[in-house]
């Protein structure tokens, strides 16, 4: 069936139809006669959010590196595009050839954040594809998944048939081509199963059944497979130096949310904050060398006509060679006309110069993330900055004539009481007080927003055992702080409560929690991370119809010894690391940032660290 | 000072890119040849370019041009054929030739444009209509002295009904076969060619056109079963691309 006329007639009726088009400089044609194996690469939330998303155009490319694979894309469907297509009976197509997803070898889905699950489900439906895997015959495409929500998968264990954990760039190609030679051998899909779950990083839920205590709490996990590995270890790429990376990404029609280069310059952290999870999933710091970021940087402007560069990583300046990528960039960028930003900077005297030499950021004001408003709870969190940092630097910050400073805090973080709110407060106020001492009353135009979202607990961190603050709870702190940050020239945003319990339910939920998805996008929930199509009333029936408790999941506090639904998955750090960190945390102990000595997190067990106390 | 004019097409999905949009795919394909364009002096330098005339989103185009400065000088051949190679599916250079005028913009100096129009026949009504009777219907529709339509006024931005008449220059129409691209045939369509006022001094969209001649002529088909294209812009002081 040819969608092509429709798609036409539809493309008329809809907002933003450049969503829908496909066909944008770099995206890649084959011909499908030619290729054994075709991928659709399902970003669950809009094309413009997707194609801002770097991890969707290095996998594109390390799939349509291989001449017998064809990579497409494919995005969540706005609201009114959604309601035509059903309308129509139009099922959702791949933007590069306009093929329905039913017609591909394997649908790949990237968890991103889990307010996109049910986007995930949706994708499926509109795709005419059953969204259980239990409903689904083999002829239907190999449904995957991957992404860092995919370290706690069990919430959507009923919908797919494989999980992909860890680094993908080798890992995805090798299972698309296990598949497909699998399949040209006449292979049924168990059988394939089989030989893909050797795989690190490979996570068959259909392997294993989970069974429960009378009081909800995993008992444990039964292999279905002899064979099959429990638990999963997480795929490492110990060197990413010479992997894939797009030096001629595909570039959007439309305008994307970021509009720009991006390089990353090394993968990892290693400053332990207890509440990340990115801090400790993507162990350990991996770099590429000044010379490839370069190389790779000048190649991606040259390909793409951008005007913008930015750098990638959990913490910018934590690159143990940035003075030297910082100096050999700067000049680079102002030749070419390109402006350069460098996100996550640690602000100390050497990034002030080279924010000093990138004009643009004046306009944009200077942001800092404490993340809590007391030296005990930051010390808690193991957010190694110190009341003392943040005020020189806003101080020097001032003094150069930044107007706007921006600050980040989650509240809920465990041991947190009123004092620490009443820190976030101070902290403001001296900064008002900052500028008043240094600018006078010609600093009138200065402002500080302070920005304040909800802790959620989530899995493979320090924190993954603690209790979330209930919505009520959560309320009494907005509202405290409201009171509290009525200062002159201070801005007070904070982030929506009843999305930051679901989104508890799903980073910590088990299997179980499917029903409840599932039950949701019956009740038509979807794109839950947008205001505009957020629908709590089809969660909260959800809830009701499937009888969750939804502080089961949300404000219970677990015990070290429970056996949690992601002990499935071996993220290389490992479980004693998780309880020591979260221990002394209760004493307000900090760690080290492990550069300057090893803290034992077990990610050696696996691969070289490199990094391990280099400082 | 090195001026020119490039003439492309512009059709298939392309054409639901926005007038915008596509601005930034000219300026990001200059970017990335060497073709390196003339910055506008100021706070906010912009590079020197600009389409004659922007295209409604939705319709393809057999005739668009976009004019520019460049820093250097080059051959327009040389032009044309950089930009074929950067430019994306749908995106089509057709030619490209010096501009050595001293008019300011090309958008000051255009005229009239000229549009296609492609109508599908209702099922209904395919027996009614043949080329006598859309020839017939055409001249009736013009022989009216006034035909309102709804305009929305540019400074209040308000809905105003207004004479549409004296800006439809010509209008012709004709029944055509159309086939798909499996060489089906899609059914009978009207085709009306229409030239109209283009510019700042009168201009005349071709919705309006179709709108009004849709109800005149009692055709009942949903817009989005339509398809325009431009063809043609036409300037004052002879300009031809």
């Amino acid at each position: 069936m040819n969608y092509t006329l429709k798609l036409n007639q539809l493309l008329k009726r809809v907002e933003k139809p450049g969503r829908y088009i496909g066909g944008e400089i770099n995206s890649v044609k084959k011909d499908p006669e030619k290729v054994r194996g075709r991928f659709a690469f399902c970003f669950p939330d809009l094309y413009e959010i997707g194609m801002s998303y770097l991890g969707m155009q290095i996998l594109y490319k390390a799939l349509n590196d291989r001449p017998d694979i064809w990579c497409e894309r494919s995005f969540a469907p706005s609201g009114d595009m959604e309601h035509l297509m059903r309308e129509e009976g139009m099922p959702l197509l791949t933007l590069e050839s306009k093929t329905p997803l039913s017609e591909m070898d394997i649908v790949g889905f990237t968890l991103q954040y889990e307010m996109s699950f049910t986007t995930v489900l949706n994708m499926l439906d509109l795709a005419g594809i059953p969204i259980r895997r239990d409903e689904r015959s083999e002829s239907f495409p190999l449904i995957i998944a991957g992404g860092p929500c995919a370290f706690n998968p069990e919430p959507m264990a009923d919908f797919i048939d494989i999980f992909l954990i860890g680094d993908g760039e080798l890992l995805l190609p090798e299972l698309t081509e296990l598949f497909i030679e699998s399949r040209d051998h006449g292979l049924s899909r168990e059988e394939f199963y089989h030989k893909a779950c050797r795989l690190d990083g490979v996570y068959i839920p259909s392997l294993y059944e989970v069974n429960y205590h009378e009081d909800g709490t995993v008992k444990e996990f039964c292999k279905l497979y002899d064979d099959a590995p429990f638990p999963v270890r997480r795929s490492i790429i110990e060197n990413i130096e010479n992997l894939p990376f797009p030096t001629e990404p595909v570039i959007p029609f439309i305008e994307a949310v970021h509009d720009r280069s991006v390089v990353e310059t090394f993968r990892g952290c290693t400053r332990g904050c207890r509440f990340c999870q990115a801090g400790m999933i993507y162990r350990p710091v991996r770099e590429r060398s000044v010379e490839t970021i370069l190389d790779l940087a000048e190649k991606q402007l040259a390909h793409t006509g951008n005007d913008e560069l930015s750098l990638l990583s959990l913490s910018t300046s934590d690159y143990s060679r940035f003075e030297d990528l910082a100096n050999a960039l700067i000049p680079a960028c102002r030749k070419e006309n390109v402006s350069l930003s460098l996100p996550s900077l640690r602000i100390d005297q050497f990034a002030f110069n080279v924010l000093n030499q990138i004009q643009q950021y004046r306009k944009s004001g200077l942001t800092y993330a404490p993340e809590a408003g007391t030296q005990r709870l930051r010390d808690v969190i193991n957010k190694g900055v110190t009341d003392e940092d943040i005020y020189k630097s806003v101080e020097q910050a001032l003094e150069l004539g930044w107007n706007h400073i921006k600050l980040y805090f989650m509240i809920g973080l465990p041991t947190e009481t009123d004092e620490d709110l009443d820190g976030i407060a101070e902290i403001a106020k001296k900064i008002i007080d900052l500028n008043y001492k240094i600018n006078g009353s010609r600093g009138g135009r200065f402002r500080v927003t302070v920005s304040v979202s909800n802790f959620v607990p989530k899995a493979d961190t320090p924190f993954q055992w603690e209790s979330q603050n209930t919505a009520e709870e959560f309320s009494r702190k907005h509202n405290y702080l409201s009171e509290k940050l009525r200062i002159k020239g201070v801005t007070f945003h904070y982030h929506d409560n009843t999305t930051s319990s679901y989104e508890a339910v799903f980073a910590r939920g088990d299997r179980r929690c499917g029903k409840l998805l599932q039950a949701a996008f019956e009740n038509g929930a979807r794109l839950d991370g947008w205001t505009e199509y957020f629908r709590p009333e089809a969660w909260e029936k959800a809830f009701e119809e499937t009888g969750t408790d939804r502080g089961f999941y949300t404000e219970r506090k677990r015990s070290f010894d429970e056996i949690l639904p992601w002990d499935i998955v071996d993220s290389g750090v490992s479980k004693n690391y998780l309880k020591k960190e979260a221990q002394r945390a209760y004493s307000a102990e900090k760690s080290m940032d492990c550069r300057h000595g090893c803290t034992g997190c077990g990610i050696s067990r696996y691969v070289k660290c490199e990094q391990e106390g280099c400082l | 000072m090195s001026r020119y004019v490039l003439k492309f097409r512009k059709f298939g999905y392309v054409k639901y890119i926005s007038h915008l949009d596509l601005l930034r795919v000219f300026k990001r394909t200059f970017k990335k040849t060497d073709l390196q364009l003339r910055y506008s002096q100021g706070f906010n330098p912009h590079p020197r370019m600009g389409f004659a005339q922007p295209l409604s989103l939705g319709y393809s185009s057999q005739y668009e041009l976009v004019e520019f400065e460049t820093v250097a000088d080059h051959e327009p051949e040389d032009i044309l054929k950089k930009m074929q190679e950067a430019l994306p599916e749908g995106i089509d250079p057709l030619s490209c030739q010096r501009f050595d005028s001293n008019v300011k913009s090309l958008a000051g100096e255009t005229d009239s444009a000229e549009y296609t129009a492609w109508i599908p026949v209702p099922q209904s009504q395919q027996g009614i209509w043949n080329d006598a009777k859309a020839t017939e219907q055409v001249e009736h529709y013009l022989q009216q002295t006034k035909i309102f339509a709804m305009k929305r006024q540019k400074k209040t931005k308000k809905m105003v009904s207004s004479d549409i008449r004296p800006q439809i220059r010509n209008l012709s129409g004709r029944m055509i076969l159309l086939l798909d691209e499996n060489e089906n045939k899609t059914g009978t369509w009207l085709e009306l060619t229409m030239l109209l006022d283009c510019g700042s001094t009168s201009n005349l969209s071709p919705e309006l056109v179709l709108n009004t001649f849709c109800s005149f002529a009692d055709l009942h088909v949903p817009r989005y079963e339509m398809e325009v294209e431009r063809k043609k812009i036409n300037f004052v002081n002879k300009l031809q691309f």
